[in-house]
């Protein structure tokens, strides 16, 4: 291959060519197998990626170099999660006591177990940073992580095991136990399953979709609060 | 132009989160620092401020894709997680089954009950 063919595979745009392209092409594939909860488009995306970035000997640094354009606008897009949250203000005054009680606890929760079966089976410093924010949407999780010293892949994948697995479970164990109340359903989906619980919240109904989106960003608040905090006291 | 009026507003949202970070030694990430602020800009004005509510819809539509090169990072450290990988899926798996069932029993236990068929 000659050098300028090499350049052009290697210029920034065309890592953010790719990974636009990519994504389109997971969504609309992600609806042609009838919205499979278990494969979010994102992932058909990075497969995607990941695929094309072999087939054309395009070497992961010169990928990544191009992708940090991208995953810059991940600061603003944060900062924007504040819309909604105001937006679902109301069920918050509403319900402040029960919230105030339940978020905090099932956050902790939800870090605690990761981090305690992964230290219990022996797993290094790395991976337990890696871990702990696995129940926090991605930018505000990508950030707790790079605080704690993790690595931001092994996050990403464990976001995504998390999501589907927090959707399966929700549903599993809310038929079990016997529960229909959307805030409930919602709530579950979004505190333990971030973004991919709540987009299930949404196909539940509007209520759920709604508490969904309310758990999801004030687990991500409060986790990102706490964690680091007791992870300096800890360590 | 609204569009970039409100990108501007978020971008100094996240810029005095991060100088509150660097300055406050804080161990936070600047985009929670400036999302608690915008919220609590919200909660002063009692509304969503138009501009910024227009910029924030297409960003978080995008928020996905934007994640999307980490996770292709996932099969650049397969071999770092090596033979951790029982520890591993053990704490996302079984951590997530018993934050699901603490988190669906505290909350029945907490949650007052809604009236039937009401759209809260």
């Amino acid at each position: 291959m000659s050098q300028a063919m090499a350049d052009w595979l290697q210029h920034p745009l065309l890592s953010i060519a790719l990974s636009i392209g990519a994504y389109l092409a997971g969504l609309r594939l992600f609806q042609r197998l009838g919205s499979p909860g278990w494969c979010p488009p994102v992932l058909i995306a990075a497969l995607l990626v990941a695929l094309l970035l072999w087939l054309l000997r395009i070497p992961w640094p010169a990928y990544q170099r191009g992708a940090d354009w991208l995953m810059l606008l991940l600061g603003p897009a944060t900062v924007a999660l504040a819309v909604p949250l105001y937006q679902q203000m109301h069920h918050v005054r509403a319900l402040w006591r029960p919230l105030l009680v339940c978020l905090p606890v099932a956050s902790a929760l939800a870090a605690f177990y990761a981090i305690a079966i992964a230290w219990a089976l022996g797993a290094p410093p790395l991976l337990l940073a890696s871990l702990a924010p696995k129940s926090v949407t991605a930018p505000i999780a990508m950030g707790i992580t790079s605080t704690l010293g993790g690595s931001i892949p092994i996050l990403m994948g464990s976001l995504l095991i998390t999501g589907v697995a927090a959707t399966t479970f929700v549903t599993l164990l809310g038929r079990w136990m016997h529960i229909e109340d959307e805030r409930l359903l919602g709530l579950a989906l979004g505190v333990n399953g971030h973004a991919i619980g709540t987009v299930r919240a949404f196909e539940i109904g509007p209520t759920a979709g709604a508490f969904a989106s309310l758990g999801m960003t004030l687990t991500g608040v409060l986790t990102a609060l706490m964690l680091p905090l007791a992870w300096h006291l800890a360590a | 132009m609204q569009l970039l009026h409100g990108f501007l507003w978020l971008t100094a949202f996240w810029l005095a989160g991060n100088l509150a970070v660097e300055l406050g030694h804080l161990p936070l990430s600047p985009g929670v620092v400036g999302l608690m602020l915008l919220t609590l800009y919200f909660i002063a004005r009692g509304r969503v401020h138009g501009t910024i509510a227009k910029a924030s819809q297409p960003l978080i539509m995008m928020l996905a894709m934007l994640i999307m090169p980490g996770v292709v990072g996932v099969f650049q450290v397969l071999d770092q997680i090596g033979t951790h990988w029982l520890a591993v899926m053990m704490s996302l798996t079984l951590g997530t089954l018993l934050s699901v069932a603490s988190t669906l029993w505290l909350m029945r236990r907490l949650l007052p009950a809604s009236p039937r068929g009401e759209d809260s």
